[in-house]
């Protein structure tokens, strides 16, 4: 069962339709990564989904019911791109005061920022103020504040700006261990390696629009472009080549890139290759990466918004 | 509502916990002290006693009337010299006066003389030679009485002989107007000092908020509006904690500086004053309009800050200068309160006392003239039910504002674009 659904979602701002049209489903447990380029929308969508706007049109389904902010936000967890602490506050008493505006009793906060205290080896930061941590520090304490309520749904915008690879992994082994147990992750960025690391779905939104839609490996095959890697243990000539099944996109010396012709397989490829007498070390499939993907859709469209009229 | 409370404390508590509050709380009274011990120090010890030499070319002055006049008041010491005024000139410090004065020998009783000069080495003002002015024309004046036969009874009835006029209000005779507009004034300046600073408080809170970047952290748990508004009331408690604290540090003070002996003539004046005036008004009416006034301005005012906070990033030139119409509006109420002290019941001051953007100063300014006698109950019913309504309009207009601002980086609104934001659907 879905524990998000969108239906038709719209938000129009004065100069921008920020969001135009999406819908989507998320599944309970999955890790969902929501792409776009900046200004595609993404923030918006976000903002309606924890209950910060009301959607002009469309609708929220959240855990099988219409979406009620009021309730709702207790079982999200928001970490937004325009992130930030009190400076002043102290580290303990702070996450408590985030966690009881959360709903979570005292003593039940209490215990829970304890214990990811110990698991982060953060247990010495209690009493010092925020202002003192490193900027890396200050994301690991905001990680903890947005997913110590246990959300069923957690959402994280740009996670790892800013921190070191270490920490990185330390964030990411947790977001896993979040999805192992049961919740949900939308991770919003733009930083594709992660998305292709983390994300087995993925949405990409463009001007307000939903452009693409699945699981990563899905939609990889829906881009390839027939592309093949050859080696042969011996070097090959241009005689070899002249075939009508594949067109050569790169020579080297020993090795080869061909594209495929639709109408042939990849047997027949083969086939051809050892009728003629060459070594075949290795044939590989040359999948596009989904930041090829991501630049492939995306481009052609302004990089930054341009204003447009709205008629609502 | 619990969230709102969560946010209250936390706005309350830090702010209650701060250095400056604490030093500021303790400052406050203390300054009070200095000013109460200072005063005293000045009037008991004040102006070092003056010694002038006096050469009378006109033969008015005789020694037994200046002695006479130097034992009444010993301030000042008038002392007749025979010097020649070229040795006195060259000799009167080494002789042991501040000063010296020739009368001359051309001084007419019925005329008198316009200028003097009082002649010394050092720059004296008209201030410092008053006194010895005062007490010559004191001489000067039993001269006269013994010239014109005026006797001890003649003079008795020149002096105090006199018509007195006070205002009274016909239909609240036991209003002492000038008590009255000492607490007016009193009352108004301390709203006015408090709806700046603490309101600046707020609009300072809310840039935090918005620079530090946690306000879209919390709005993902509490609405913006529950945010501005928990804001406002911890800082209101603030205030009133501080006034709170401050009325009894005057308290205690009070009593150690009368316990001490060391109140003096104007402190006992005040006092007294103030004990009139417990008895000739309503202290309890006034006393709880001063704490509606106090709050209900507050509200009106820092929901406006509240507004602007959320809409200025980090700049503090931004901030000031978008809520330049705000502070403006405050002095301009402070400066009509002057105004209407004058005439309490004219125009200006009824209807600045009931407009929502200067009643909490001006109505406070006019209550101590008397009720239902200077301000009748339907004016006061009007303003308090006019500035209620006027703080829910501006709440709800900030809330408006401050829902989209707090969200909302980049460049510096107008105050045209920030009243869009309040009109537009969510």
């Amino acid at each position: 069962m879905p524990i998000l659904e969108l239906h038709h979602l719209r938000k129009y701002f004065a100069t921008q339709k920020a969001v135009d049209d999406i819908s989507l489903s998320i599944e309970k447990g999955q890790i969902f990564g929501l792409l776009g380029p900046n200004g595609a929308g993404k923030t918006t969508l976000i903002r309606m989904i924890t209950g910060i706007f009301y959607p002009d049109e469309g609708e929220i389904i959240f855990d099988g019911k219409k979406f009620d902010p009021r309730n709702d936000i207790s079982r999200i967890g928001y970490m937004p791109e325009e992130r930030g602490l009190y400076k002043k506050m102290k580290i303990g008493e702070q996450t408590l005061y985030l966690a009881q505006l959360k709903g979570l009793g005292r003593a039940e906060a209490t215990k829970k920022i304890k214990e990811w205290f110990e698991r982060l080896d953060m247990q010495t930061w209690w009493n010092k103020k925020v202002e003192d941590l490193s900027k890396g520090m200050q994301q690991k304490l905001q990680f903890v504040t947005t997913v110590l309520h246990e959300p069923k749904l957690v959402i994280l915008d740009e996670p790892f700006s800013g921190l070191d690879p270490v920490n990185t992994n330390l964030i990411k082994d947790e977001i896993y261990n979040l999805a192992r147990n049961g919740a949900t992750i939308i991770f919003s960025t733009h930083r594709m390696e992660q998305v292709e690391e983390i994300c087995d779905h993925i949405v990409l939104v463009n001007r307000g629009k939903k452009i693409l839609d699945g699981t990563v490996r899905q939609v990889k095959q829906d881009f390839k472009e027939n592309l093949f890697r050859v080696n042969f243990s011996q070097a090959i000539t241009a005689e070899h080549l002249a075939i009508h099944l594949f067109e050569v996109k790169q020579k080297g010396d020993r090795d080869v890139i061909i594209k495929v012709d639709p109408a042939s397989t990849n047997n027949d490829v083969l086939h051809y290759f050892i009728n003629k007498g060459l070594g075949i070390e290795s044939f590989n499939e040359i999948l596009p990466s989904l930041n090829e993907i991501f630049i492939r859709q995306v481009e052609g469209t302004p990089t930054s918004r341009q204003f447009q009229v709205v008629n609502s | 509502m619990n969230k709102i409370l969560l946010i209250i404390r936390r706005e309350y508590l830090t702010r209650v916990r701060k250095r400056t509050f604490i030093i500021s709380t303790i400052l406050f009274p203390l300054l009070y002290l200095g000013l109460i011990f200072g005063t005293t120090y000045i009037a008991t010890k004040g102006g070092s006693n003056l010694k002038v030499a006096v050469v009378d070319s006109s033969g008015y002055f005789d020694k037994g009337r200046v002695e006479r006049e130097n034992l009444l008041d010993s301030s000042t010491v008038l002392t007749l010299v025979s010097e020649q005024p070229d040795s006195l000139r060259a000799n009167f410090k080494e002789m042991g006066y501040d000063g010296f004065l020739i009368i001359p020998a051309n001084l007419n009783w019925e005329k008198g003389v316009k200028k003097i000069p009082l002649q010394s080495n050092n720059t004296m003002s008209n201030e410092g030679a008053a006194p010895v002015q005062a007490k010559l024309n004191r001489i000067w004046g039993s001269i006269k009485n013994e010239k014109l036969g005026i006797d001890e009874t003649k003079k008795n009835i020149l002096e105090t002989s006199n018509i007195g006029l006070y205002p009274q209000n016909i239909n609240d005779k036991s209003a002492n107007s000038g008590v009255a507009s000492g607490i007016g004034y009193v009352a108004g300046f301390l709203i006015y000092f408090i709806l700046l600073l603490y309101g600046s408080q707020v609009m300072m809170g809310v840039m935090e908020e918005k620079t530090s970047r946690i306000a879209e952290v919390i709005v993902s748990s509490v609405k913006p509006f529950q945010l501005m508004l928990g804001k406002i009331i911890g800082i209101s408690l603030v205030a009133l904690t501080q006034f709170f604290l401050w009325i009894i540090f005057i308290f205690v003070i009070y009593n150690i500086t009368k316990a001490t002996g060391q109140s003096n003539a104007t402190m006992n004046n005040m006092v007294g004053g103030v004990q009139e005036v417990f008895t000739s008004i309503n202290v309890p009416l006034i006393l709880f309009c001063f704490g509606f006034y106090l709050l209900g301005g507050f509200f009106f005012y820092a929901s406006l800050y509240a507004a602007i906070g959320s809409a200025v990033n980090e700049d503090m030139r931004e901030a000031q200068s978008l809520s330049f119409p705000i502070t403006m509006l405050v002095i301009i109420s402070i400066a009509l309160m002057s105004a209407a002290m004058k005439d309490p019941t004219g125009p200006l001051a009824v209807w600045g006392s009931i407009i929502p953007f200067s009643s909490p100063i001006m109505m406070m300014a006019r209550i101590p003239f008397g009720v239902p006698g200077t301000v009748p109950w339907w004016q006061l019913g009007l303003s308090m039910v006019s500035l209620v309504v006027g703080f829910i309009l501006t709440t709800w207009f900030a809330g408006k504002i401050y829902r989209t601002g707090i969200l909302m980086y980049g460049k510096k609104p107008t105050w045209k674009e920030m009243i869009k934001w309040a009109f537009r659907k969510n």
